[in-house]
C-alpha cells in the first residue's frame, strides 16, 4: 500500500498541536511513571552493587595488603581453616580482585588504565558458623592486627538493613510506577479519542473516498508513540540527574562509608533506559491502539 | 453494474427502511430515486457503498457481492464509488484544490498524479479560477461543484448523489444537473436521490419511486410522479 510519508508526518504533527494541553498532560504522566520505574530499577541495581560482596552468608572480609608475603598469607589461611568458629571462606586473589574492580568501574577506563592486579588487595570472604552479631564481631576483630592484614570489614546490620530497605523502596516505587503508567495509558487513550473526535469530518470524508483503515489510523497511533518516546526521553533525562545528584552523592558521602559501592555502571544505566523507552512506547501505543480500534472502524 | 436481489434493511425498533428490493442498473445509466422523506432513498444509497449492511438479500456492485466483502476491502470498493451529499461535506480549513487533492492523497496517489488531476477536474466543474478559495468563500452551487469534483477526481465507475440540489435554488440546480449529466456521458453510472420535481421532469431519465421502503414504480424516461 502506497503511503505518503509527508502526509502522515504532517497529520501527526497537526494532531499533537491541536490538543496541546492534553498532550502535555499525557506526556508528563508518562515522564513521571517512567521516572519512577527507572529510579526503582536503578536503586535496586545500586543496592545490589553495594552489597554484592556480602551475599551467601559472608559476614566479614579480611583484606590483605597487596604486598603481603606468602607466609603472612598462609598464616591467615591456616587460621581460618582451623578456627572452629569459621564455617567456610572464599579466597579472592589479585586477578579476581581486578575482575571485581573492572565490574565496578568498567565505565571509567581512565581508572582502569592506572590499576593492575598487583595494586589490588586479595581478600578472604568469611562465612562464620555462629550468626550472632557479637560473636561475628569478636571473630572478625581477631584478624585485625595480624601481620599482612590491611583491614577487616564486616557486613553488619546496616548492610542487611540496606538490602531490606532497598528492596522495599524498590517495590513501592515499582508499584506506584505501574499505577501511574496505567494513568498515562488512560490519558493517552483519552487524548487520542479527543483527537479523533475533533477530526470526525475529515475521517468521514477519508472513509467515503476509500482511504484504508490503516491509513486513517496510523497518524493517531504515531501520535501515541510520540507520547511514549517523548515521555521516555524526559524520564531518562531526569534519571540521569537522579544518578548524578543522589546516587553519586550517597556513594561519595564520608559519613556513610558503607555506601561506597552504591553506584551503577553505565551498562546498567543504559539497560534501565532501554526498559523505560520500551515501556513508554508499549504503554502509549496500547493507549492509542485501543483508541483507534474502538473509535475508528468502517 | 448494480444489482439488488431481495434486499431488506430493518433499522432498530423494527423500522423497515427497504423491503424486498429487486433492482438492476446497467453501466452508464442515470437513475433518479424519488419518494417522500423516509421512503428509503438514503438507505438505498448507503447500502450501495456499504455504509449500511442489508439484513437480507444480496447486493452486487461491479459483479461483486458486497455483503461478502471483507472489511479491509471496503475501501477498495469505495474508490470505485463517488459520493455527493446535500451538505457537501467539504473540509472548511482546506482550499478548493486541497479539498479535491485530499481525496487522492488519502488513497496514496503520488504527488505528480495529484498535481495533474486536480486542476483538470476543477476545469471540468468550472472552478479553475477559485482553486485557492476556502469553502466559506464560495456559493452553495460552487461548494457542490467542489464536492462533485472530489467525488469524480478518481474517475469512479459509479456516482451516488443524495439530494445534491437540496440546498440550492432552481437556477443553480440546473447547473449542477448539467455537470452530473456530463459526468454520466463519460460512462459513469449515476444514481441520484432527489425531491426536485422540476429536475426529474426535465431530464426524463429512469425513475425508481420508493414508498415506505418498497419500489412502487420503475420507469424508463420517467417523470416525478
Amino acid at each position: 500500500m502506497a503511503m505518503n510519508v509527508g502526509y502522515i508526518t504532517r497529520e501527526t504533527a497537526r494532531n499533537l498541536w491541536r490538543n496541546a494541553t492534553l498532550t502535555l498532560a499525557s506526556v508528563l504522566t508518562i515522564v513521571v511513571s517512567l521516572g519512577l520505574l527507572g529510579a526503582a530499577l536503578l536503586t535496586r541495581s545500586a543496592v545490589d552493587n553495594a552489597t554484592d560482596r556480602w551475599e551467601e552468608g559472608i559476614e566479614f572480609v579480611v583484606w590483605m595488603n597487596p604486598d603481603a608475603t606468602p607466609e603472612q598469607d598462609e598464616l591467615i589461611r591456616s587460621t581460618l581453616e582451623q578456627s572452629p568458629a569459621v564455617d567456610s571462606f572464599v579466597y579472592a586473589n589479585q586477578a579476581e580482585a581486578l575482575e571485581e574492580f573492572k565490574r565496578y568501574f568498567g565505565d571509567q577506563p581512565e581508572l582502569l588504565d592506572n590499576v593492575s592486579a598487583a595494586d589490588l588487595p586479595p581478600s578472604y570472604r568469611v562465612v562464620p558458623r555462629d550468626p550472632d552479631p557479637r560473636a561475628i564481631d569478636e571473630l572478625a576483630s581477631t584478624f585485625e592486627d595480624r601481620p599482612g592484614v590491611r583491614d577487616v570489614s564486616s557486613a553488619d546490620e546496616i548492610i542487611k538493613e540496606m538490602q531490606r530497605m532497598g528492596d522495599k523502596i524498590g517495590n513501592v516505587a515499582l508499584l506506584v510506577a505501574i499505577v501511574v503508567l496505567g494513568i498515562g495509558l488512560l490519558l493517552t487513550l483519552n487524548t487520542i479519542v479527543m483527537a479523533i473526535g475533533s477530526r470526525q469530518r475529515e475521517i468521514e470524508v477519508m472513509k467515503l473516498v476509500g482511504a484504508t483503515n490503516w491509513f486513517i489510523r496510523i497518524p493517531f497511533i504515531l501520535e501515541g508513540v510520540v507520547f511514549g518516546v517523548a515521555g521516555a526521553a524526559g524520564a531518562i533525562g531526569a534519571l540521569k540527574l537522579f544518578e548524578e545528584y543522589i546516587i553519586n552523592e550517597l556513594n561519595s558521602s564520608d559519613t556513610i562509608v558503607l555506601l561506597s559501592g552504591f553506584e551503577v555502571s553505565s551498562a546498567q544505566f543504559s539497560q534501565t533506559a532501554l526498559i523505560m523507552l520500551l515501556a513508554g512506547i508499549a504503554v502509549a501505543s496500547i493507549g492509542s491502539g485501543v483508541a483507534v480500534t474502538r473509535h475508528l472502524d468502517v | 453494474m448494480i444489482k439488488l436481489e431481495n434486499v431488506t434493511k430493518v433499522y432498530k425498533g423494527d423500522v423497515v427502511a427497504i423491503r424486498d428490493a429487486d433492482i438492476e442498473i446497467d453501466k452508464g445509466e442515470f437513475v433518479f430515486l424519488v419518494g417522500p422523506s423516509g421512503s428509503g432513498k438514503s438507505t438505498l444509497i448507503r447500502l450501495l457503498n456499504k455504509e449500511e449492511v442489508p439484513d437480507r438479500g444480496q447486493i452486487f456492485v461491479a459483479g461483486k457481492d458486497i455483503a461478502k466483502l471483507s472489511s479491509w476491502k471496503v475501501p477498495l470498493l469505495r474508490r470505485n464509488i463517488g459520493c455527493v451529499f446535500q451538505d457537501y461535506k467539504l473540509l472548511p480549513k482546506k482550499t478548493v484544490a486541497e479539498n479535491v487533492a485530499f481525496a487522492l492523497e488519502v488513497i496514496g496517489r503520488p504527488r505528480h498524479v495529484i498535481e495533474k488531476q486536480v486542476p483538470a477536474i476543477l476545469e471540468l466543474v468550472g472552478l479553475s479560477q477559485k482553486m485557492d478559495r476556502f469553502p466559506n468563500e464560495l456559493s452553495g452551487g460552487e461548494q457542490q461543484r467542489v464536492s462533485i469534483a472530489r467525488a469524480f477526481v478518481n474517475r469512479p465507475l459509479i456516482l451516488l448523489a443524495d439530494e445534491p440540489t437540496g440546498n440550492l435554488d432552481p437556477a443553480t440546480s440546473v447547473g449542477i444537473m448539467r455537470l452530473l449529466d456530463r459526468i454520466n456521458r463519460t460512462g459513469t453510472t449515476v444514481v441520484m436521490a432527489t425531491h426536485d420535481r422540476g429536475i426529474v421532469d426535465t431530464m426524463r431519465r429512469r425513475v425508481l419511486e420508493l414508498d415506505r421502503g418498497m419500489i412502487v414504480r420503475d420507469e424508463a424516461r420517467g417523470v416525478y410522479e
